[in-house]
Parts: structure tokens; sequence; C-alpha cells
């Protein structure tokens, strides 16, 4: 036994969060082992590790690789291995390394649950570590297990670096090849896509002054806080310009409101995600698109202030597909969602001033709802009959039987119906009760799949609506002035979501 | 290169587990529905099996699936339960 003991230190951890070490011991041993990217064998111990690691892990032992090497390095580094235990990186000047008084990697050290240093293993030896994790197991309760792997019964490793005097360690770290975007897939800093990387200059600019311990709030379902800083960072990632930050202060702020229910829409099967709709002058002075191609592609400003939100969810909220978000399918619009009223077309009030605001603010809404589906018809020459197939398309969203839908449907509808509708001299609310009155169907037509308990319980000619109330159908106006291509969005359903608005 | 993190760093307390105590036939086991369809026949066929081995149970229900259970809930299961079996998804 050795008198060394586990350092009460922090380091790095790719999966965000920095790790004190003492907290390796929860499990009642810990298994830690240190390795470099440079060194092959250490890439084969860990490669060898990764499968008894994933046992312990299931037997609550911790085994943790800490890299001496940045934290994009290591995590490139450990998945190459399949290594899955706990993966931290120390950084210069490697204090850990030099209180373990490390002479080589790899080099695996067994504590026990007080921190106090049960076992080393230097370089890669079979027989060193099978009898290590094996008093690991036997220490823990959990059955025991061996490292995967024949041959070589013993191999050397490399100098540890902080062995390293500092002019060999100046000329390794001038010497690395650096890539700025890889380098924030591999610290999870992203959606999938690339990121513009969150520098504390692009983050100061991004917050133009504010205060960046500023907090507004806990953003489900992991609760991290929302500090304007981290808001900051994620608009930056988005890549937004820093006059759009207002705008995505704004819709943080309408998402984090309780009546929006975020927990329930970032961790649901449903493929919902966060619609964000931008009303008001805010829309010109940011470039902002509510005309050709809406709700697509080509705008800067539409794209990255909905990425910004979406990004908050899934990094400072935890809300990440195949972790907490457990979207059954998801949508493309889950990356980043954000439209603008096109109110200059528009016969109607703009949605913002129907939710109580004055014309001329600046307002973003924020909507829990499914993909759009589009809606096309060339060919209806009264309103009535557009209402019709309007309130048909409506009536097919979430499930065909699913009447009613106990929810809210978004119709976004484009120039040119809107024009129809208009120079019939129908108000928004006439369209409303018009599409209500047609997605009616008899109780009978609707009893077969799954529906709900109230088409189950009425008689078969009951008429059922598709919505509850006519305050469920909500009515904006976008797109551009020529096709007749409306849309709907399908809600989410069973959250108590309501819709948010909140002034810029 | 200096970068703002998106994530959350602050320090969160571990919680430790709670000690593995009674038998089952001792135990008294909160089963928490959490109002998602079919949760509760799921929770019936749990709450048998548990009296047929001779637990105690008590039935609790969140007012809705999709938000953390209330303050009031979570006290309940703590002041009663050994152990709590909560009927998710459907």
């Amino acid at each position: 036994m050795t008198a060394a003991a586990l350092p009460r230190l922090e380091l790095p951890s790719v999966y965000g969060s920095p790790v004190r070490l003492d907290e390796l011991l929860a499990g009642g041993v810990a298994v830690v082992v240190f390795v470099t990217e440079e060194c092959p064998t250490c890439a084969m111990t860990l490669l060898r590790l990764a499968a008894p690691a994933g046992d312990l892990a299931a037997a609550g032992i911790s085994v943790t690789a800490i890299f001496e090497d940045p934290l994009e390095v290591a995590a490139r580094s450990a998945r190459g291995t399949g290594f899955r235990g706990t993966v931290l990186s120390e950084p210069e000047p490697y204090e850990l390394s030099r209180l373990l008084q490390l002479q080589s990697v790899p080099t695996t050290l067994l504590f026990d649950a007080e921190g106090s240093l049960l076992r080393r293993v230097v370089g890669w030896d079979r027989e060193g570590l099978d009898a290590l994790l094996g008093q690991a197991s036997a220490l823990a309760g959990a059955p025991a297990v061996l490292v995967t792997g024949e041959h070589p019964q013993r191999k050397p490793g490399c100098a540890a670096k902080n062995t390293y005097d500092p002019e060999t360690l100046a000329i390794l770290n001038a010497a690395g090849p650096h890539d700025e975007l890889e380098d924030m897939f591999e610290r999870g800093w992203s959606d999938g896509l690339p990121v513009i990387p969150p520098t504390r200059e692009r983050v100061e600019a991004m917050l133009g002054g504010r205060d960046p311990s500023l907090s507004l709030g806990e953003v489900p379902p992991a609760m991290g806080e929302a500090t304007l800083e981290r808001v900051a960072s994620c608009a930056v990632l988005a890549g937004c310009r820093p006059e759009y930050f207002p705008v995505v202060v704004a819709a943080v702020q309408a998402a984090l409101e309780p009546a929006f229910n975020l927990n329930g829409q970032a961790v649901t099967t449903q493929p919902a995600g966060q619609l964000v709709i931008l009303n008001g002058p805010a829309r010109h002075s940011l470039g902002l698109n509510s005309s050709i191609g809406a709700l697509g592609p080509g705008s800067r400003a539409n794209l990255t202030i909905g990425r910004a939100l979406r990004l908050l969810i899934s990094l400072t909220g935890g809300g990440f597909p195949g972790k907490l978000d457990r979207a059954t399918l998801g949508h493309a619009g889950k990356i980043g969602f954000c439209m603008a009223e096109n109110e200059e077309v528009s016969p109607w009030e703009p949605l913002s001033v129907q939710r109580g605001f004055e014309p001329g603010t600046s307002v973003v809404t924020v909507v829990g709802c499914d993909a759009p589906l589009s809606i096309s018809d060339h060919r209806s020459a009264t309103p009535e009959e557009l209402a019709r197939v309007l309130a048909a398309a409506a009536a097919a969203t979430w499930s065909p039987n699913w009447w009613p839908l106990g929810g809210a449907s978004l119709f976004v509808i484009c120039p040119e119906h809107a024009q129809l509708f208009g120079e019939a001299g129908w108000s928004k609310q006439r369209l409303r009760e018009e599409m209500f009155e047609a997605a009616q169907r008899p109780a009978g037509e609707l009893r077969w799949g799954e529906t709900t308990p109230l088409v189950h319980a009425a008689p078969d000619d009951r008429p059922i609506s598709k919505w509850c109330s006519v305050e469920d159908i909500l009515v904006v106006v976008a797109g551009g002035e020529a096709g007749r291509y409306s849309a709907v969005f399908g809600p989410c359903l069973g959250m108590q979501t309501e819709i948010v608005s909140k002034e810029v | 290169m200096d970068y703002v993190s998106p994530f959350d760093e602050r320090r969160r307390a571990i919680e430790p587990l709670a000690p593995r105590r009674k038998p089952l036939r001792e135990a008294t086991v909160a089963l928490l529905d959490i109002s998602k369809r079919r949760g509760d026949e799921f929770l019936d066929r749990i709450e048998a099996r548990l009296r047929a081995q001779g637990a105690q149970t008590f039935r609790l229900t969140k007012e809705i699936f999709s938000r953390p259970a209330g303050p009031e809930i979570i006290r309940r299961i703590a002041d009663r339960g050994d152990l709590a079996v909560e009927g998710l998804a459907d």
C-alpha cells in the first residue's frame, strides 16, 4: 500500500461540468488511469479497459481516464478507444500528476473510499491490472472483471508530462495541429452543425455591457442556470450578431415562464420544438425575413435566433437528443425555428397586438409545436372553401382521430390566401370561427384506432370539434406574395403548455 | 484559447444513496402514478405483487406527468415510504 491519497482537486470534464476528484469515490472505490493521446500504450490500455470499465460502472464503481491533454483532445482520444468511463483533462502544470508522483503514463491507480491509494500499476501490465480490477470489485462487492486482450503481458508507456522540462513542453504544445471548429464538436458545444467558437471577446461583444452574471432562471430539464453570459455564449455558438441579442434574451425569458412548461417539452417523446415568432419593428432593424421562404433557410437572423434558444435548452439545460431529450423522431425545426410575421401584407392585426401589446412594439412569442404541414390551395374561390381546406389540414395534425386536440394550432397564412380573406371582409376572428365550425365530425366516424375518451363516450351522431375552443386557433401571416401555400403547425399536447409573449 | 462555456458548471453536491434497508415484507412502498395513460394499470399489478410479498403500499398521483412532482408529494413519499415505484410512460 502506498501513502499517497487522491487530492481534492477539480478537473475539467468532457461532459461539461468539472469533476471534483473526491466525487469519484462515491461508489466506495475509484479506478483512475492517467494517459496522454501521444502514447500508444495509453491507447491500448484504454481500449482494453473499455469493457471492464462498463461492467464496473454498472456496479457503481467509477473508472476515470485523466488525460494530460486539452479537453477536446481527451474527448477525441477516449471516443476513439471506445472508453466510456469518466474522461477528465489535466491542464498544465499537471499539479495532480506531480502530487501523485507520476513518472510515466499509463499509470493506473486504485483508491479506497477515503481516497487512500491502494494500488499502482505502471505501464501496460496485464496481471497487475487484473489484480487491481479484482481488488476494486471485491471492495465494492461486485463481480470480478478482467482486462481484455491476450498479448502483450507487459508494455512500457511514455514519460508523464509532469516530468517534462518547460522548454520541451512548449515545443510540443506549439507543434500540435489545432482546428478550433473541430474542437467545438469535441467539447460537445454543438447541435450537430458547426458553431462559432464562443471566445471571451465574442461573448463580451454579444453582451454589449450587460451584466454577465444576471440570471434569467434555470433551464429545464437539467436546470442549468441561464446567466446572461451563458445565453450570450449560446448566441455566439448559434451565429447571432450582437444586435440580435435582445430578441434572444426575450425569447429565453418567454420560454422559461412556468406557463410554457419547457420541462415537459424538453424531455418528451413528441417531436415538439420551440418556435419563436417576432412581431414589430425589430423584424426590419435586425433583417428578419417574413417574406419569400419565411419558414425556410436563407436568413441569418431567423435561423440563428431560433438556434440560440435551442442551444441553450440542449446545452445549458441538458435537453440534448438521446440524453434527456427523448423525442422519438424530432424534426429539423428543433435545430432552431424563428419566423417573423409579414405584418405589411396582412389584412389583420399582428399576433402581438392580438395578444395585448401596443402596435409598433417588438414582441417575441414562443410556441411549443410540431413541424409545419404545408397546405396547398390554388383553386378555392371563396373564403368559405379555403377555410374548410385549412381546417381539414389541421384536422390531420397530431393524429387524424384525436379530436379535440386539447391544444393550440398555429396557422401561417400566406399573403395570397390572406388577401382572399381580406377582400371578402373576413376578420381574423371570422376565419378562426369558420375553421372551428368546419373541423367537426360525428363521433362515430372517429371511433377507430386511437381516439379520445370524449369520442368513445359520445353517441355516434354527436359532432366533435378538432379544437376545444376558437381560442385554440392562432393565425399569423407570412410568406412571399406569390404562391398559395399556407401551413399549420401540429401541437405539443399533454404538457399544459401555454403560448407566451414577451416584449423585446 | 479562452472560451465561455454554455454549460452550467456550478458544483452540485452528490446525494449519497439511501441505505438499502428492510426486507420487502417489512417495507412500505409508495406507488407514484404520474398521470400517464395506463400508468394506474401498471401500478395495480405492481401493487398486487408487492402485497403478495407482504409489503404495505400507498398510492400518490401527480397532477400532470410533464411537470416535476410537487414538494407535498415528495414529502409524503419521504415521510411514509421506505421505497418508491413510479409508473413512467405509456
